[in-house]
C-alpha cells in the first residue's frame, strides 16, 4: 500500500514537471537577468500592466556567473542583462551584446552624461546605466577617537579590531594603491606587490570581510568604521543618520551598472520597451529609491525624495578625482588574488 | 561465550564465501538481473559524472586567456602555481579545520546516532523528522541565526552576562571558534544518520548478553556496540570530512572571512580572477587530497568489509 | 530487564533543542520592524506583507519543492538499486565506477556548477528543470548510496538465501527482504539529500534556465541590495507548514494503523 502510494507520488510529479515547463506560452516575454531584488516589485508590475509583457525575472550571483551562462546560450535566452561595468566591457569584446536601436528609446535623452562615453562603452551604443556606487568610508563617529578623512587613516592603530570591509579584492587593494598614489588599474606588479604588503599592515584593525548585509554590523556596534557598496552606506545612513560619510581624500572610485540586450535576444523589442519604461523620471526616482545606488538619470534627480536626495545624487559641487576600477592583464590579476589571500590570512592570525 | 565471539556473529567470519563467489554458483539469468539493477548508476555516471570530471581535469592543464575563458595550450604551471606558500597554507588550514570539525561531529553525532537506535519505533521516526526540520531553512538563514546568538551583547553574551560566568562581551562572533560551530552544526545530521542507520540494525540482545557475562556497561559497548557501528561511525566520518573541505560559506559569514579555506580560494579564483584553470587544478588536487585521506582512514581502522566505500 | 537509563534520552533531548536555537530566532526576527538582522526594534508584520505581494517567491518555492522531491526520489533509486546490486556483480571496473559516482560529493561546488553549464551546453541539454535535476540527482546519490551500502554491511544474508531457497526469486527477495531492512538507510538518504537540494545554490545557479529560479537563488543574489528579513518571514511560514504536515500525517497516520489492528481482531 504505501509502496503503490510511493509511486503515484513519483508519477504524480513527474506529471507537474512536465506541465511546470508547458506553461506561460502565449503572452510577451520579457526575459529579465539579473540580480535579485534591482527593481521594486510595483514597478514590475506596473510594465506588465501597461505593456501586457509577462516578465520572467532570473537572477545571477557573480557577474561571472552571467557572462558564463551568456557564453553558453550563445547570446540567446535572456533579453534584457543588468551587471557592472566591468564585465560589460567583455561582453560587448566578445559580441555577446546587441547595438540599442535609439529610435525605440524615447527617453534616452534623461541619462546624466556623467555616467555616459565610458570605458566599457565609449560611445554609448549598446548599454544604458543603471544605478552607479561610489566609494566611501562609512563610520560612528562616538566610537571613533581620530578624523577620518582618507583611505590612510585606516591603518590608524586606534582603530584595531573595529574596521569591517567588503570582499572585493580590487576595492580593498586599491584601497592600498590609492594610499601609496597608485591607479587602481596599474600593470606594473610590484606596485601591487608593494599594496600587498602595506595591505599586512592594516590586518591588525580588520574585524570582518564580508559581501552581504554588511551595514548590520556597523549599526549593531560590531564594527566602528565600514568600507561598503552604496546601497549598504544608503541602508546604514537611513537607519542612522548620524553616521559619518566621507569621500576618501586619495580619489574616488566609482562603478556605474548598466543595461544591455544580448547578441541573440528572443524578445528585444521588450527589451527596448523595459529600458525605455525604467528612463521615464518618476519610475526612475522610485527605483533609485528602493535601489539605494546613484541616480544615473538627470531628469529623475528633483523628483527624489529629500530623505534619500544626499546619497542619491552626487554633491552639487563635486570635482572628487574619479577612477572606475577595470580589468587589469592576467598577470596582474595572478598577483591581486596572490595578495588578498595573503592579506585575508594575515586577518585570521592577528 | 565471550563478548568478542558473540560480536563476531553478526559479521561474516573469515574464509566464509563472499557474496561475489556466491554470485559466481548461481545461474546466468539471476547475475543479469543484478546487472540490472547498477545500470542506472551506470548510465548516470557514464552520462553525466564522467564528461564533467574529464572536463575539469582537461581545464587545469590549460591556461588562462588574457581577459576571458582559457587557451588550449598545455601546461603544469596551475599545479605548480599551488605550491606558492600562501596556496599551500591555505590547503593546511583547511585540512585542519576538516579534522577539527569531523572529530566534533563524531564526538556529538555518534551518541546522538547510537541513543536514537534504541527509541522505540514511534520515536525513532519522530527524531529523524525533528532533527531533519531545521535543515529544511536555508542554511543562509540559519547562519542568521547564528550571528544573532554570536554577536556583541547577543544572545550568548545576554545568557552569559546573566548567568554572571562573565561580565564583557565576548565577541565570539567572526572568529575561529564561530566557524568551528557553524560547521559542526551544519555536517552533525549527516554522522547522525550514517550511525543511526548501522546502530539501528544491531541486535540489542548481544549488548545484554555480554552484560549478563558480566561486562561493564563500557566494555559492552566496546566489544560489541562499537565494534558492529563501526561501519556507519566511519561512513558518517566521509561523509563530514568531505563537505567540510569544500564549505565555504559558513567561513563567509560566521568567520568574516579571516579563515582562508580551499573552497574559498576556488571561489574567488574562478568568480574573481576569472583564472578558471587554476581553480579547476585547485580542485583536482582537493579531490585527490580527500581520496587520499579517506584510503588513509579506511586502512588505519582496518574495516575491510568496506571494500569500495569512496 | 535492566532499569532504563535516563541519560540518552536527556542527550538527545539538549542536542535537538540545540539544532532547533538558531531557528528559534529566526522565527522571532522574521517579525523584527528593522530591516538589520540582528537588532530588534519593535514587532511588526512588514516582512509578511512584502512577502505575500511578491508572487514569484511562490514560484520560487515550487520550483525548489518539485526539485528536490524528484532528485531525491530519483536518486534514492539509482543509489539503493546500485548499493543492493554492486556487491552481486561482477563487472570489470565496477570499483572505479563506484568511486567515480561518488565524486560530486568530493568536487567543490562552484567548480562542478561551473563545469555543468560547459558540459550541459556541450551535449545541448536545454537549460532549466531537467539540467537542475540532472545536477541535484548526481549529488544526492553519493549520500543514498553510502548510508544504505554501510547499512547493508552485515545484513545476515540468510534471510535472502532461505526465501531464495523457498523459490522466491531476486525481484520478490529485494522487494520483500532487502528492502524493508534497508528502509531506515533510504529515508535517512532521503531526507538528507532533500535538504541538500533545498538548500543549493552555487550549483543552481550555473545550471537553471530562463523560467526555473529556485527559492535559494533569489534568496543568494540579493547581492546588490542586501538579503532582507523577509527570507526570515518566508523560513518561518515553510518551518510552520512543515510542523503542519507532519502533525498531519502523524495523525492520519495513527487512524489507518488503528483501523488496520480493529480489522486484525
Amino acid at each position: 500500500m504505501k509502496k503503490t502510494a510511493i509511486a503515484v507520488l513519483v508519477l504524480f510529479l513527474f506529471a507537474s514537471l512536465l506541465a511546470g515547463c508547458a506553461k506561460k506560452e502565449a503572452q510577451p516575454q520579457l526575459n529579465l537577468f539579473t540580480w535579485e531584488g534591482m527593481f521594486p516589485q510595483e514597478v514590475l508590475e506596473a510594465f506588465t500592466k501597461e505593456t501586457g509583457i509577462v516578465i520572467n525575472y532570473s537572477n545571477f550571483d557573480f557577474n561571472e556567473t552571467m557572462l558564463a551562462k551568456l557564453e553558453a546560450a550563445k547570446g540567446r535566452d535572456y533579453d534584457l542583462v543588468i551587471a557592472d561595468d566591468y564585465i560589460i566591457e567583455t561582453v560587448i569584446s566578445r559580441g555577446l551584446a546587441q547595438k540599442l536601436d535609439k529610435s525605440k528609446i524615447s527617453n534616452f535623452g534623461n541619462i546624466n552624461p556623467i555616467y555616459q562615453g565610458q570605458f566599457y562603452d565609449p560611445k554609448d551604443e549598446y548599454t544604458v546605466p543603471y544605478g552607479a556606487g561610489v566609494q566611501t568610508i562609512v563610520y560612528n563617529d562616538d566610537a571613533v577617537d581620530i578624523d577620518i578623512k582618507g583611505y590612510a587613516d585606516l591603518w590608524d592603530p586606534s582603530l584595531a579590531d573595529t574596521l569591517g570591509i567588503i570582499a572585493n579584492h580590487r576595492v580593498i587593494n586599491g584601497m592600498a594603491l590609492k594610499v601609496l598614489g597608485e591607479s587602481y588599474n596599474t600593470e606594473d606588479l610590484d606596485t601591487i606587490r608593494r599594496a600587498g604588503q602595506k595591505l599586512l599592515e592594516l590586518a591588525p584593525n580588520i574585524r570582518i570581510i564580508k559581501d552581504d548585509n554588511l551595514q548590520d554590523d556597523l549599526l549593531s556596534g560590531e564594527i566602528d568604521v565600514a568600507v561598503m557598496y552604496t546601497s549598504q552606506v544608503t541602508m546604514a545612513k537611513l537607519a542612522n543618520p548620524d553616521l559619518r560619510v566621507v569621500f576618501p581624500t586619495e580619489g574616488i572610485g566609482f562603478g556605474i551598472m548598466a543595461n544591455f540586450i544580448p547578441s541573440n535576444a528572443p524578445n528585444p523589442d521588450a527589451a527596448h520597451k523595459f529600458i525605455d519604461f525604467i528612463l521615464r523620471p518618476e519610475i526612475s526616482a522610485q527605483c533609485f529609491e528602493w535601489l539605494g545606488y546613484y541616480c544615473t538619470n538627470k531628469a529623475a534627480d528633483d523628483l527624489i525624495a529629500d530623505e534619500y536626495k544626499d546619497f542619491l545624487t552626487l554633491p552639487e559641487d563635486f570635482t572628487g578625482d574619479m577612477e572606475m576600477i577595470r580589468s587589469v592583464s592576467a598577470d596582474a590579476e595572478e598577483v591581486h588574488t596572490e595578495v588578498w589571500t595573503e592579506f585575508k590570512a594575515a586577518c585570521g592570525q592577528s | 561465550m565471550k563478548p568478542e565471539a558473540l560480536a563476531k556473529t553478526g559479521e561474516p567470519r573469515p574464509g566464509e564465501p563472499t557474496s561475489r563467489e556466491e554470485g559466481a554458483r548461481k545461474p546466468t539469468k539471476r547475475r543479469d538481473a543484478m546487472v540490472l539493477s547498477v545500470l542506472p548508476l551506470y548510465v548516470f555516471t557514464f552520462l553525466f559524472v564522467i564528461g564533467p570530471l574529464v572536463y575539469m581535469l582537461v581545464l587545469s592543464f590549460l591556461r588562462r586567456a588574457e581577459v576571458w575563458g582559457v587557451t588550449l595550450e598545455f601546461t603544469f604551471e596551475n599545479y605548480a602555481n599551488i605550491l606558492k606558500p600562501v596556496y599551500l597554507k591555505t590547503f593546511l588550514e583547511s585540512l585542519k579545520l576538516a579534522c577539527l570539525t569531523t572529530l566534533l561531529v563524531a564526538l556529538f553525532g555518534y551518541p546522538f546516532g547510537y541513543f536514537m537506535a534504541r527509541q522505540n519505533a514511534a520515536w525513532k521516526r519522530r527524531i529523524m523528522v525533528l532533527l531533519m526540520i531545521p535543515f529544511w531553512t536555508s542554511s543562509l538563514v540559519r547562519l542568521y541565526g547564528w550571528i544573532i546568538i554570536f554577536r556583541a551583547n547577543g544572545v550568548l553574551d545576554g545568557l552569559l552576562m546573566a548567568l554572571n560566568i562573565t561580565n564583557a562581551p565576548l565577541k565570539v562572533l567572526y572568529t575561529y571558534a564561530a566557524v568551528v560551530v557553524g560547521m559542526v552544526y551544519a555536517l552533525v545530521p549527516f554522522m547522525i544518520f550514517a550511525v543511526y542507520s548501522s546502530a539501528e540494525k544491531l541486535d540489542w540482545q548481544l549488548v545484554e548478553a555480554a552484560r549478563d557475562l558480566g561486562a561493564t556497561p563500557f566494555q559492552a559497548f566496546w566489544t560489541v556496540s562499537f565494534k558492529l557501528t563501526l561501519p556507519g561511525l566511519l561512513s558518517g566520518i566521509v561523509l563530514t570530512f568531505i563537505p567540510s573541505m569544500g564549505l565555504f560559506f559558513i567561513a563567509d559569514i560566521l568567520g568574516g572571512n579571516k579563515v582562508v579555506l580551499v573552497g574559498n580560494l576556488i571561489q574567488e579564483q574562478l568568480m574573481k580572477a576569472r583564472n578558471w584553470p587554476f581553480a579547476a587544478a585547485l580542485s583536482v588536487v582537493l579531490l585527490t587530497l580527500t581520496s587520499i585521506m579517506i584510503a588513509l582512514y579506511r586502512k588505519i581502522s582496518g574495516v575491510k568489509d568496506l571494500e569500495g566505500l569512496v | 530487564m535492566r532499569k532504563k537509563a535516563r541519560f540518552p534520552g536527556i542527550y538527545l533531548g539538549i542536542i535537538l533543542a540545540l539544532m532547533y536555537v538558531p531557528i528559534l530566532l529566526v522565527i522571532i526576527y522574521s517579525f523584527n520592524e528593522s530591516r538589520i538582522n540582528s537588532v530588534w526594534s519593535g514587532f511588526s508584520l512588514r516582512w509578511y506583507r512584502d512577502l505575500f505581494r511578491d508572487k514569484d517567491m511562490l514560484e520560487a518555492l515550487i520550483n525548489s519543492l518539485v526539485l528536490a522531491t524528484v532528485s531525491s526520489l530519483s536518486a534514492a533509486v539509482i543509489g539503493t538499486l546500485a548499493a543492493v546490486g554492486m556487491p552481486r556483480v561482477k563487472l570489470r571496473g565496477k570499483s572505479v565506477v563506484e568511486y567515480i559516482s561518488t565524486l560530486p560529493i568530493m568536487i567543490p561546488e562552484i567548480i562542478l556548477g561551473m563545469v555543468f553549464l560547459v558540459y550541459f551546453s556541450l551535449i545541448r541539454l536545454p537549460f532549466g528543470m531537467i539540467t537542475l535535476t540532472v545536477a541535484h540527482t548526481s549529488f544526492c546519490i553519493p549520500y543514498i548510496y553510502m548510508l544504505v551500502k554501510a547499512r547493508l554491511v552485515g545484513i545476515d544474508k540468510s534471510y535472502a538465501e532461505a526465501a531464495k531457497d523457498l523459490g522466491a526469486n531476486e525481484w520478490n527477495v529485494f522487494w520483500d527482504i532487502t528492502l524493508p531492512l534497508i528502509l531506515p538507510a533510504i529515508a535517512s538518504g532521503v531526507l538528507l539529500s532533500f535538504a541538500m537540494s533545498l538548500d543549493d545554490v552555487v550549483i543552481s545557479v550555473f545550471v537553471t534556465g530562463v523560467n526555473t529560479n529556485t527559492l535559494p537563488i533569489r534568496i543568494y543574489t540579493q547581492l546588490k541590495t542586501g538579503v532582507t528579513p523577509k527570507v526570515n518571514a518566508l523560513s518561518t511560514l515553510m518551518f510552520a507548514a512543515t510542523l503542519l504536515i507532519i502533525m498531519l500525517s502523524t495523525w492520519f497516520g495513527r487512524k489507518t494503523t488503528l483501523s488496520v489492528k480493529r480489522r486484525n481482531t
